[in-house]
């Protein structure tokens, strides 16, 4: 026990004593708690919009207001050169053109349906299918609001009969995406902090020869180990806590769960990310290595994990795969424990294959952890 | 010494930092293979917009309207709706045992409302704990709704026809989108990651010093070490275009040679950037760390990589100006999916060009003199 | 019996692969000697000492250390050894005092055996100048008397050094030297390997190692004796002369055969 608490103490003095180091790690999550929970929005807007008008009537103004009016698109110019589209889609100045033609109007009201012309840069798919469901949307209420008009036409006056939506947002009723994303982020950084700091030390004390030291001193493995793991647990926790306090302060994120549950689950996790920096350094010699090696498991843990890619619409084999990344199990728990409130009730279900995830994985990296070189 | 002397510098410390790289198979695996398989995750995996939703319907109505509203939401790509018998208080429990994002429920007299009144408001209940799921399922819902308003009041269609076009990616394919974007986010991770490393790692075994001692100029040093560089992330930007172009049908549109001299300027950049982060970092964790925040995540999240930079909050758009990638994305998808010609790349070739005189400028001064130092 | 010999192995032998860096060793170490490894690089030292600590398995023979055996009993001999390595084996980034507060608190000593230590190590080395500073920034000689103290903390009885002076210049040497009569006057027994061979002079006894076998054991005096030499020095070169003209006796017997 005493041994333990020597290595604790030791690993706690070369960790503050790379002052450069302990400002990264605790400033490193603010930053990624900033950029990400705002910038990861799905929600397309501002979609750069030019106007092609050959009708010039008070028909094709009316629908120039209504895209203009919203901010699903800025209007950023007129042309009356179709070529003109094309050479501005390659220069990026523009995303989205509407090409209202000649005689649109006098066409509408002869009822000769009339085209309206929508061209978008395909580039950005995503966007592009947005953008043109966005305009969809508003030529189709432009047009109803025609049809009803009753002033328009007297045929068409018919009464309509239609559903309306009622929608509620439960959990969320602002619909603020760092909702989601913050408890996103305590993951990423339970993933990164551990596993990187875990490897780094250990593979650092291969290097320069000290672990071969200690390999000859009375020290066990499991005592070894042990005074590497608890600093980075408690690491974790002051992080998380840190990052958790800043998040409900000062982004007011909503906690709506337990928190004595989400540290007990946390802990089942961290088992998982310390277990894989010991496994790395196992199999690494120099720090350099097993930053990539880690870097690498990261990179493709939080792809699969649902962190912003969102797993209900990876192909199938896709979807699979990740039921072998543990990370996409602490994202659902985490983000159902914050949003939702969700107990162990709800939560076992991705509860058990992490904790059987993180037992092996720790155990994996502890068996293959040697006290002897050869 | 003569000058034909000092120039065989630069090639023995590339031969020197190359060799580094080859006799680190592990590494250079990693450099290769991340590349490709991030290629393909993005290619087929990265659907942003929302799919297979499943939907809870609670129909008190059970009538034909009621039905034919059900079909609808059957009928359409993003919806898998199925039944739900219990009360509407349950409705948090499938929520949280994920079994449906949305809830709709019908009432008893929907078809009697439904033929007196104008507008009938159906309530929808939508998980919203992901806020962007949750307005593309609240949209979805929305055209569905709207959909069966149509077929309902079948007498009006629309006054006029939309027809739309996409330019450059008919089919709107998402590789289309990241191909070219992985190759601007490996060049900085190659060129800014692993140049701030190597570098950092000679200053802290001490090599550098022996490298310093000998009779080289910084300057030859630095190109020395990035040379190598250079010419891999040259190589692997190369394979992903091919591994698009070939695998992935990604049409390449425009000139290759406007696209290799604009991509020289952000491996410039980006070289730059490295050799900066190296002047600051101590140790190769240190350096590691600062790149990954100062590089990578931005050249991820803000610079229009995945996510349209128009739709981010002000501040982080005016943050994304300083982010080359944002400029070199507008070129390097210019270049291969829409065949833009530099004139047309103009304003981003600028701002690109002015980052990297900047950025070259401040490194080589802080480089040398740091190792004045 | 047992308690007079602090290292015993008996045709110990490791091999990596196809290559055998120890070939069948025997040695007997008395308590209280200076037994010293002599070789080039790659003759076996390392391999051998790394066996007697416990760092690797020996593929065959015997072996014990401090009467505890070498396969079964590793953990018995750690408590009973120290060691001290090329590498210098301290932390770089904690200061002179943490380091021998870790390596004390490792090895079990309480807090006030541990502040006795620090005290008796900043005396006899000198290294008051250096309170408070880091391990990186003291002087190579300086930082390897601190690791041999380091290793010796818990007053093992028996202590292994693997090329302990390699890189310092002569008079840190001699002072290193200094300290480690000083350890053997204390009865400590004390094995170390090194290639200078100035420094085998010191040792009781020597042993010479070639491609894994130990070709001569003995004290230096009697090897020079036996070889007709003036120094250690040139009984090892003479030594070597002619294991290499065995060798390319038997090479040639091979291929007559």
């Amino acid at each position: 026990m005493q041994r333990i608490i020597h290595m604790i103490r030791k690993e706690f003095r070369q960790i503050f004593r790379d002052k450069p180091m302990v400002v990264i790690i605790f400033i490193a999550p603010l930053i990624q708690l900033f950029v990400l929970s705002y910038a990861i929005t799905t929600n397309v807007t501002h979609i750069k919009l030019t106007i092609a008008d050959f009708d010039r009537s008070a028909v094709s103004r009316s629908i120039i207001r209504d895209f203009s009016h919203t901010e699903r698109f800025d209007l950023i110019g007129y042309t009356s050169d179709i070529r003109q589209i094309g050479q501005e889609m390659r220069a990026w100045k523009t995303q989205f053109a509407l090409v209202i033609p000649e005689n649109f109007s006098k066409n509408l009201k002869r009822k000769l349906e009339p085209q309206i012309q929508a061209v978008v840069d395909g580039v950005d798919g995503n966007t592009a299918g947005v953008a043109l469901g966005y305009a969809q949307e508003i030529l189709s209420r432009y047009g109803a609001s025609v049809m009803t008009n009753p002033g328009n036409s007297s045929r068409n006056s018919k009464r309509m009969h239609l559903v309306t939506m009622l929608d509620r947002m439960w959990y969320n009723l602002n619909l603020d995406s760092k909702e989601y994303m913050v408890p996103g982020i305590v993951v990423i950084l339970l993933t990164i902090i551990p596993m990187m700091l875990s490897a780094m030390s250990l593979v650092k004390e291969k290097e320069i020869g000290t672990l071969e030291q200690l390999m000859v001193t009375p020290l066990r493995k499991h005592q070894l180990l042990i005074g590497k793991i608890i600093p980075f647990l408690i690491l974790s926790y002051v992080e998380m806590a840190v990052v958790m306090n800043v998040a409900i302060l000062f982004f007011h994120i909503t906690m709506n769960g337990s928190f004595i549950l989400l540290a007990f689950l946390s802990f089942l996790y961290l088992l998982t990310t310390i277990g894989l920096g010991i496994f790395i350094s196992t199999f690494t010699n120099t720090q350099q290595q097993a930053m990539f090696v880690a870097w690498f498991f990261m990179v493709f843990m939080i792809l699969m994990s649902g962190f912003f890619i969102p797993i209900d619409n990876m192909p199938q084999f896709l979807k699979a795969l990740t039921y072998l990344n543990p990370m996409r199990y602490f994202m659902y728990i985490i983000r159902d424990i914050f949003e939702k409130g969700a107990g162990l009730h709800y939560l076992w279900k991705d509860a058990v294959p992490m904790t059987v995830f993180g037992l092996l994985i720790i155990t994996m990296g502890v068996l293959k952890f040697r006290k002897r070189i050869g | 010494m003569t000058m034909n002397f000092k120039d065989s510098m630069i090639p023995t410390i590339a031969r020197k930092e190359f060799l580094h790289i080859i006799h680190d198979p592990r590494t250079l695996m990693i450099l290769f293979l991340m590349p490709v398989l991030q290629l393909i995750m993005f290619g087929y995996a990265l659907r942003l917009e929302i799919q297979n939703v499943h939907i809870a319907v609670i129909d008190y109505s059970k009538s034909k309207d009621s039905r034919e509203l059900i079909d609808q939401f059957k009928g359409s790509a993003f919806f898998h709706p199925f039944f739900f018998d219990g009360p509407v208080d349950k409705i948090n429990d499938l929520f949280k045992a994920r079994k449906a994002r949305v809830a709709l429920i019908i009432p008893q007299d929907f078809d009697k409302q439904l033929l007196r009144d104008t507008a009938v408001p159906l309530q929808f209940i939508i998980d919203a704990s992901d806020a962007n799921a949750a307005t593309a399922i609240r949209n979805y819902c929305s055209r569905v709704v709207n959909d069966f308003n149509v077929s309902y009041n079948r007498k009006i269609p629309l006054p006029f026809d939309i027809r739309s076009s996409v330019l450059f990616n008919p089919d709107t394919k998402s590789t289309y989108f990241f191909v070219p974007g992985l190759v601007a986010l490996l060049l900085i991770m190659i060129s800014a990651l692993l140049t701030s490393i190597t570098i950092t790692r000679e200053k802290e075994t001490g090599t550098m010093e022996q490298i310093l001692v000998s009779p080289v100029r910084p300057f030859q040093i630095i190109l020395g070490k990035v040379l190598p560089y250079i010419f891999l992330a040259f190589i692997i930007g190369i394979i992903i275009l091919l591994i698009g172009i070939f695998l992935f049908s990604v049409p390449f549109e425009g000139s290759v040679w406007l696209l290799m001299l604009l991509s020289t300027l952000y491996i410039i950049t980006a070289l730059s950037l490295g050799l900066m982060i190296s002047t600051i970092a101590k140790t190769q964790q240190i350096a590691m760390m600062i790149a990954l925040i100062t590089t990578l995540l931005p050249t991820i999240m803000l610079s229009g990589f995945i996510f349209p930079i128009a739709s981010m909050p002000k501040v982080l758009q005016y943050i994304s100006y300083i982010i080359p990638a944002r400029f070199y994305l507008l070129i390097v998808r210019g270049i291969i999916l829409k065949g833009s010609t530099f004139m047309e790349l103009l304003q981003p070739t600028l701002f690109l060009a002015g980052m990297s005189f900047i950025l070259l400028n401040v490194a080589v001064r802080k480089f040398s003199t740091n190792l004045e130092k | 019996m047992s308690l007079e010999i602090a290292v015993r192995t008996e045709n110990l032998t490791r091999r990596f692969g196809d290559f055998t860096a120890v070939d069948r060793v025997s040695i007997e170490v008395q308590k209280g000697e200076i037994f010293g490894f002599l070789g080039a690089n790659g003759a076996g030292k390392t391999t051998m000492i790394r066996m007697l600590c416990g760092l690797l398995t020996p593929s065959e023979g015997e072996g014990s250390v401090a009467g505890y055996d070498v396969y079964r009993e590793t953990e018995k001999i750690k408590q009973n050894i120290g060691y001290m390595s090329q590498k210098f084996s301290l932390y770089e980034d904690l200061t002179i005092g943490e380091n021998i507060e870790f390596y004390g608190g490792i090895y079990g000593l309480n807090p006030k055996e541990i502040r006795q230590k620090k005290q008796e190590i900043f005396e006899d080395l000198k290294l008051e100048p250096w309170a408070g500073s880091l391990t990186r920034d003291l002087p190579l000689g300086f930082k390897q008397r601190l690791a041999l103290g380091s290793a010796m903390l818990h007053n093992p009885p028996i202590l292994f050094l693997d090329e302990p002076t390699s890189g310092v210049d002569p008079a840190a040497r001699r002072a290193f030297w200094d300290l480690i009569y000083q350890t053997a006057a204390h009865g400590t027994t004390i094995f170390v390997t090194t290639h200078f061979m100035d420094e085998a002079e010191y040792c009781n006894r020597i042993s010479i190692m070639s491609m894994g076998r130990v070709i001569a054991l003995d004290s230096p005096h009697n090897l020079k004796q036996r070889y007709n030499q003036p120094t250690i020095q040139k009984v090892f070169i003479d030594i070597l002369k002619r294991e290499e003209e065995k060798q390319q006796g038997s090479d040639a017997a091979d291929q007559i055969n």
